[in-house]
C-alpha cells in the first residue's frame, strides 16, 4: 500500500520541509500533491485520490479549520485522515481540532514525530520507521 | 504574564529552539552587544491580537539568509535559493517563533490570532510609530552574522514592571 498525500500550507518552504520529512520517514509514499490554501486543497481533493491530508491552520483565502469543516460535510472526503501541522499553541483551539478528528503536530517538528503521528492516525502500526522501505 | 526579564529569557529560549530545530542554525545570546544595524538587515514582522496585542520583528543579517533558506529547504550547499524562497523561509521562521512565544508567556489557555508575517520593505523602519519601544529584545550571534528579535506589546502597562 502506498499513501497519496496532500500537503496544504501557504509557505512553500514549509511544504518542502514536510515533504522532505515524509521522504525520510520510511512511510510508503505514493503521489504527493501540494496546495497553498484550503480552497486549493479542496480542489485537489476533488480531482485526485488522496489517502492523507497534512494541513496548516493559518492560511489566506481559506484557513485549515474551514477546509476541515468542508471535508467533513463531503461524503467522499469526510473519512480522509487529517494531520494538522501548525504553530497553534492554544489548548482551546487544539481541542476543537481534535473534536473534528484531526491529529496535531506542533511546529517545529521532527521527521520522527510526523512518521509516528501518521502511523497512529492511519493505523499502520509500529513506530520504528523501517517497514516498507526495502 | 511574567516580568520583562522572564519575557526576555523566554524570547531567547524560544528563538534558540526554533532556529536550531527548524533551520539547523545555532544561535548564541549576545545581550550586551549593540542592536544590529537594521538598515542593512532583512527584517520580517508579524502582528498578533489576543489577551494582549502587539508585534514580533526579526531582523537578520542578509548574508545569513541563503544558509537559512537552504537548510530549511534541505538543498545542497552549491545550489542557490531565490530571494522569494529566502523571504518565505524568514516568514515561516518568525511565524513559528511567534506561535511558540505567545503561549509561553501568556499561558496555554490563551487564544491569539496571529496575522500573516510580512517582510519589512527596504528603507522602511522596523519600528512602527505606534509601537515606539520594544518590550524585549533578544540579540543573538549566528554563523553568518547577527539576528535580533524585538517584541512589541501595545499598552506596555499590561506587563508587570520589573
Amino acid at each position: 500500500m502506498s499513501i497519496n498525500v496532500l500537503i496544504v500550507d501557504d509557505s512553500g518552504v514549509m511544504r518542502a520541509m514536510i515533504l522532505k520529512s515524509l521522504r525520510m520517514s520510511g512511510l510508503p509514499l505514493g503521489e504527493t500533491h501540494q496546495a497553498a490554501n484550503g480552497q486549493e486543497g479542496l480542489e485537489t481533493l476533488s480531482q485526485h485520490w488522496i489517502d492523507l491530508v497534512i494541513a496548516d491552520i493559518n492560511m489566506p483565502v481559506m484557513n485549515g479549520e474551514e477546509m476541515i469543516e468542508r471535508m467533513k460535510e463531503n461524503t467522499e472526503m469526510r473519512d480522509i485522515p487529517i494531520v494538522v501541522i501548525s504553530t497553534e499553541g492554544s489548548k482551546t483551539r487544539l481541542e476543537q481540532l481534535q473534536q473534528k478528528g484531526a491529529a496535531f503536530i506542533h511546529k517545529p517538528f521532527t521527521p520522527e514525530k510526523i512518521r509516528d503521528t501518521i502511523k497512529d492516525i492511519m493505523k499502520l502500526g509500529g513506530s520504528d520507521g523501517n517497514q516498507g522501505t526495502n | 504574564m511574567g516580568t520583562k526579564e522572564q519575557i526576555k529569557e523566554t524570547l531567547y529560549n524560544v528563538a534558540e529552539d526554533v532556529l536550531e530545530k527548524l533551520a539547523f542554525i545555532f544561535s548564541f545570546p549576545e545581550d550586551e552587544r549593540d542592536q544590529m544595524d537594521y538598515t542593512t538587515a532583512v527584517a520580517t514582522r508579524v502582528s498578533f491580537a489576543g489577551p494582549f496585542s502587539g508585534a514580533l520583528v526579526m531582523a537578520i543579517a542578509a548574508e545569513a539568509l541563503p544558509e537559512l533558506a537552504g537548510n530549511m529547504l534541505g538543498i545542497d550547499e552549491d545550489e542557490e535559493t531565490t530571494t522569494e524562497q529566502q523571504h518565505d523561509a524568514l516568514k515561516e521562521l518568525i511565524n513559528v517563533v511567534c506561535g511558540n512565544l505567545l503561549p509561553a508567556i501568556s499561558g496555554k489557555q490563551s487564544v491569539f490570532n496571529v496575522n500573516m508575517p510580512e517582510i519589512v520593505p527596504e528603507g522602511e523602519s522596523i519600528i512602527k510609530d505606534d509601537r515606539p519601544q520594544p518590550v524585549s529584545v533578544a540579540k543573538m550571534d549566528i554563523d553568518e552574522g547577527q539576528c535580533d528579535l524585538l517584541l512589541f506589546i501595545d499598552g506596555e502597562t499590561a506587563i508587570q514592571a520589573d
